[in-house]
């Protein structure tokens, strides 16, 4: 009995870091860890609803998920190195088993991240969520911050990731990115020269982009999502509880057995904390368990579907190895940048004897004017509480059309710089052919 | 949302579990599909006829031995893994000269002074090494640059001699050479560039003219850099210079560089020679005239001269240089690490207290290994050597008195 005793100590002192002293810090242990509580025990079906968040958060997840598993794969197979990181992805291509699937799919999931995250941003400010709504300790404008820290993270992700197969694509991307980035006033060469390791994109700008890349980077999104999700549990849920808590009233209910209450709670029906139950749970909503988790698992095997059909069908171009002394033509930023490159292009007017410098318009004060007035707006917003949680409410209708506008023109012009800039970035309609560049032989 | 029975409530939940079970077929499908793609990959087909041809010819038993799976030749020196002989398995197999690609012989001559493990594949033929699929081996995918320069390409550029293309590669490494076996193309190219007198106006290998620009290094441009808007056909950096050879003013209308009256051939063969002059990133060894050795001086080459045909010459011949001069000889040691041979009469008696007959005949110590083992000699050259020795030992006592004097 006393080696049982011992055994059980040695099994506590082997998975428990700590010790609880009693049952009750035990319990309070569990209370307060946040990976036993990212569901809830019900949840409503308004926030199950397809409609209302489309599960865009969920997908991109996933898909970070999908990256880091397909990324920790690569990183055995990719050398970071001048030399050599060309041909080991070419080896990805060719010779290692499943190689150009997992590039293929790290790559579209990739792409799909940076997409699916805008979009959930869209959906967060069409749908008033990044309001507080009548819970106590809400605060949905942090959310919303951590949420656009989250993009920029995924942007610079995505942009870090760009260097590191060596081609032409990648050096040259990753040139337009920092010749931009070098057009900041005053301190815009050296911020060039810290990005790069140096004055050239050579073996220590790979370096550092894979560093960032591989450790860095993922470990604040790892770190700003966890926030990110508690921030959520912490906010009372979805935005759209606060809707569905608007149209619920006070109701009165018995007291059941596997709840705890306060004394006065189960004094003969007449407490406040019984009665007025904010959500209506039997009518409105579920066990998270089996029904939302349920729900994760398809959004995620569908994501994951979509992801491999998408990398068999657009498999991962691979150009020819860096080379600095041929600019391609036309040398593009990813995809992602291109409404920028497009506004640099645009705002670049050469006026007498001065030219009014681009790259800094569209390149440096609109991307950060933007990111500013994102921050701010949360606490300026002026509608109410009746349009928290809700698509489209008529009281945001004119915020929510500039928004769509601001929306509207970032995607037309990443389609234009994307699909409509052909060579020497001359505009081509879909329906013209772009000239066929020369080759060798 | 007020829902009557608990059915009616979950009624989502129900149809999620259609779609997750979908979803899962539709995993499984997807899985299934790219198992398929792994399990058969284009070479797998080559490799299995290949074992047929082998087996119909050889017979089964050579057949077994042919390896299966991706092969590959890594030269560690020219950063290359070339995968072309996971198709192309007869490359090295006598007896299938006559077959056909990939089931034919690689002609010998050629593999034997440019062996594969040496020298891969694509340095010679271009294309692209890495890939595993004909289609992107042989380079003309997207995003390749060098394609095999083959018979599909001499076909398409209408080139005579079938192996002109590859010919820009030889002149890689043969691009200092006057004259190369088998390089018939580059060979009339670079009779042409000194019969023309290209020099005159432009840098060729580092010497010439500065009327046109510097050609070193032509071969490094890209296509990007050249105007095609005057070219006709194909616009190819192939194209512009044969067409610009033939007829310079046609394509740059303010250039001064005079028409030759090329024949096609010649504006070729000129074009591909132009083409081969890159900035080669190659170990020095591959270059057959390679200057990766020490000239001597003028100095030292008459001095040489002088040791050789001198009075001393046969202590050159039998190497003892190396170690001894014999100063009265005019022999100079390569490495002053024996005494002066000069002296070797009165120098043997003191130090061995042995006459120079009687240890040259019977050496001791470092003289007893170093003659029975490096530089063996004969007894009549020992006595030969005896006697040369005692020449040379007069000579210095002549040469010191004369000092004294």
């Amino acid at each position: 009995m006393q080696f049982l005793n011992q055994l059980t100590a040695l099994y506590k002192k082997l998975t428990w870091t700590w010790n609880p002293g009693s049952d009750k810090e035990a319990g309070d242990a569990i209370v307060k860890n946040v990976l036993l509580h990212a569901f809830p025990n019900k949840v409503s079906k308004g926030s199950l609803s397809w409609k209302y968040s489309m599960y865009l958060g969920t997908i991109s997840f996933v898909l970070f998920v999908i990256l880091v598993v397909t990324g920790l794969i690569l990183m055995f197979l990719y050398v970071p190195s001048v030399e050599r990181a060309y041909s080991s992805v070419k080896d990805l291509e060719f010779v290692v088993s499943f190689g150009w699937l997992l590039r293929s799919l790290h790559r579209i999931a990739a792409h799909l991240m940076v997409a699916v995250v805008f979009l959930h941003m869209v959906r967060v400010f069409l749908t008033g969520a990044y309001k507080n709504g009548k819970s106590v300790g809400s605060n949905r404008p942090l959310n919303w911050i951590i949420g656009l820290g989250l993009l920029l993270m995924t942007l610079l992700l995505s942009f870090t990731g760009y260097l590191l197969p060596w081609d032409q694509l990648a050096y040259w991307a990753i040139t337009v990115g920092t010749n931009i980035a070098s057009s900041a006033p005053v301190v815009g060469d050296k911020i060039r020269f810290f990005l790069l390791g140096g004055n050239f994109i050579d073996q220590n700008a790979l370096i550092r982009f894979y560093v960032l890349h591989v450790f860095f980077l993922p470990m604040i999104v790892v770190f700003l999502f966890v926030w990110h999700m508690w921030r959520i549990r912490k906010d009372g849920g979805l935005a759209v509880v606060d809707q569905e808590a608007l149209t619920q009233k006070p109701e009165k209910v018995i007291p059941v057995k596997s709840k705890t209450y306060s004394l006065l709670g189960i004094t003969n029906g007449s407490s406040v904390h019984v009665q007025t139950t904010m959500v209506n749970e039997e009518e409105n909503s579920v066990a998270s368990i089996p029904n939302l988790t349920r729900r994760l698992w398809l959004v995620t095997l569908g994501t994951i579907i979509v992801t491999v059909i998408l990398s068999i069908i657009f498999r991962a171009p691979l150009e020819a190895a860096a080379n600095p002394a041929v600019t391609p033509n036309p040398a593009k930023a990813p995809w992602y940048f291109l409404w920028l490159q497009e506004i640099v292009t645009i705002s670049t007017i050469p006026l007498g004897f001065v030219t009014i410098n681009g790259a800094l318009i569209g390149g440096i004060i609109l991307p950060t004017v933007m990111i500013c007035l994102a921050v701010w707006w949360p606490y300026r917003d002026p509608s109410g509480i009746n349009s928290v949680g809700v698509w489209f409410a008529p009281e945001r209708k004119k915020q929510n059309r500039i928004f769509i506008i601001i929306c509207l023109f970032i995607i037309i012009f990443t389609i234009i710089g994307t699909f409509l800039r052909g060579p020497y970035w001359n505009f081509y309609f879909p329906w013209e052919a772009w000239p066929t560049m020369p080759v060798k032989y | 949302m007020n829902h009557k029975t608990m059915k009616q409530k979950l009624e989502f939940a129900a149809k999620d579990k259609l779609y997750v079970s979908i979803a899962g077929v539709l995993f499984l499908i997807v899985t299934g599909y790219i198992s398929y793609d792994y399990l058969t990959p284009e070479w797998k087909e080559y490799q299995s006829e290949f074992s047929d041809v082998v087996a119909e010819k050889f017979g089964e038993e050579r057949a077994a031995t042919i390896p299966a799976g991706l092969q590959q030749i890594y030269v560690k020196d020219l950063n290359l893994s070339d995968r072309c002989i996971t198709c192309h398995q007869a490359v090295e197999w006598k007896g299938l000269e006559n077959g056909h690609n990939p089931y034919k012989t690689h002609p010998a001559a050629i593999l034997k002074s440019h062996p594969l493990e040496k020298f891969g594949c694509t340095t010679c033929h271009s294309g692209q090494g890495y890939a595993t699929d004909m289609n992107s081996a042989h380079g003309f995918s997207e995003h390749w640059e060098d394609p095999l320069l083959g018979k599909e390409l001499s076909e398409f550029y209408v080139v005579s001699n079938k192996s002109a293309m590859m010919q820009v590669n030889c002149n890689k490494c043969h691009r200092f050479d006057k004259e190369t076996k088998g390089m018939d193309v580059i060979n009339r190219a670079k009779q042409l560039v000194n019969e023309k007198g290209c020099r005159a106006c432009h840098v060729v290998n580092g010497r010439g003219g500065t009327v046109g620009p510097d050609l070193t290094f032509e071969g490094e441009k890209s296509p990007e850099q050249f105007s095609f808007e005057r070219v006709k056909g194909f616009a190819s950096m192939f194209t512009w210079h044969t067409a610009h050879f033939k007829n310079p003013k046609e394509l740059v209308g303010e250039t001064i560089m005079p028409n030759f009256g090329f024949t096609s051939n010649d504006a070729q063969a000129l074009a591909l020679l132009v083409m081969s002059w890159k900035k080669t990133k190659l170990p020095v060894e591959y270059i057959p005239s390679n200057n990766f050795k020490d000239v001597p001086t003028t100095e030292e080459m008459e001095k040489e001269e002088r040791m050789k045909n001198g009075p001393g010459a046969f202590f050159v011949q039998k190497r003892c240089f190396v170690c001894h001069s014999v100063s009265s000889l005019g022999v100079e040691a390569a490495a002053q690490i024996g005494p002066d041979l000069a002296m070797a009469v009165e120098d043997v008696q003191s130090r061995f207290g042995r006459t120079l007959d009687d240890f040259l005949m019977k050496p001791t110590g470092t003289m007893e290994v170093v003659l029975s083992t490096m530089l063996p000699l004969t007894k009549e050259e020992r006595l030969e050597a005896i006697d040369k020795l005692r020449n040379a030992y007069e000579l210095k006592k002549k040469e010191k008195l004369a000092v004294k004097k």
